[in-house]
């Protein structure tokens, strides 16, 4: 019943998995994942993968104690401007 | 001294005119709890501390003496974020020319999915593996991207700006930023393939 062929669905899911595709054009790659094994694997493949990199890549590297205070210390000392 | 045309229609956008202590005030408040997040940021752009300290300073500074411009309610990270890259562009990046482009021609889609099953990986269990290698592996995969992919995917997967944000803070259009995205996740991809062989995760 999807009209969207899986070329066309591969080709936008980045753009799905984003979020960036307008609710309509979102809605119709949904349904054709609803039906689609196939293309369904691939998606969660690139939603998974996106999870990983955001959470084995914003571990926190601790901001270091003094950078706080050397910021307000440079911004203290920052010459007046006019507003 | 008379007010310029600049001045005279800020002040208008903004009826209660706020002192520098108003403004000092909500710098404060505002601005400075993004610090340990812009600090995050920096130290992957100049992947040393030293020079992020450096960094995080001259931007948070530049944000001071320009926060009277921002616009209270727009998004204030991604104005941070803005001039975090503008500074890094300007003053570091001149220090370590390195090459700009992927050769991504043979990489294709899906290079890495196609890998793990071809490798045998069980479906649905293609990620567990990458989930697999440790942090500093992933890491480094996407450290040693060049720097405009880098930033694409960084400001995308894990700072989660829009496309059209990360066009403003990068200053390119839309298009150029999904092309850095898709061609930077290629790359991204095809180095924690690399990652998975080395540490014996996959048979190849």
């Amino acid at each position: 019943m999807s009209e969207i062929s899986c070329e066309e669905v591969l080709h936008e899911i980045e753009h799905f998995v984003d979020g960036e595709l307008d609710q309509t054009r979102s809605a119709h790659l949904a349904e054709h994942l609803g039906v689609c094994g196939s293309c369904l694997e691939r998606a969660d493949f690139q939603r998974r993968l996106k999870e990983i990199v955001r959470v084995k890549c914003s571990g926190p590297p601790a901001t270091p104690e003094h950078l706080l205070a050397k910021v307000r210390r440079a911004i203290r000392e920052d010459p007046p401007t006019v507003v | 001294m008379n007010a310029n045309a600049e001045t005279a229609e800020g002040a208008a956008e903004r009826p209660e005119s706020p002192d520098r202590g108003e403004l000092d005030a909500r710098f404060e408040q505002e601005v400075m709890p993004q610090l340990p997040s812009l600090y995050s940021a920096a130290l992957r752009l100049t992947r040393n501390p030293t020079d992020a300290e450096d960094l995080v300073q001259e931007t948070f500074l530049r944000a001071y003496r320009g926060f009277h411009q921002f616009e209270p309610g727009t998004n204030l990270r991604a104005w941070l974020y803005r001039i975090l890259m503008n500074t890094f562009i300007n003053t570091y990046r001149k220090r370590q020319r390195e090459p700009q482009t992927v050769s991504d021609d043979e990489v294709e889609d899906w290079y890495l999915y196609s890998k793990m099953v071809d490798g045998g990986v069980e479906p649905s269990a293609e990620t567990t593996v990458i989930d697999a290698l440790p942090d500093q592996d992933v890491q480094d995969a996407l450290a040693d991207l060049p720097e405009q992919f880098r930033t694409a995917v960084e400001l995308a997967d894990i700072e989660g700006f829009s496309y059209k944000e990360i066009a403003d803070i990068t200053g390119v259009p839309i298009g150029t930023v999904m092309s850095r995205l898709h061609r930077g996740r290629k790359a991204l991809e095809k180095a924690l393939w690399n990652k998975v062989r080395e540490r014996g995760l996959v048979r190849d």
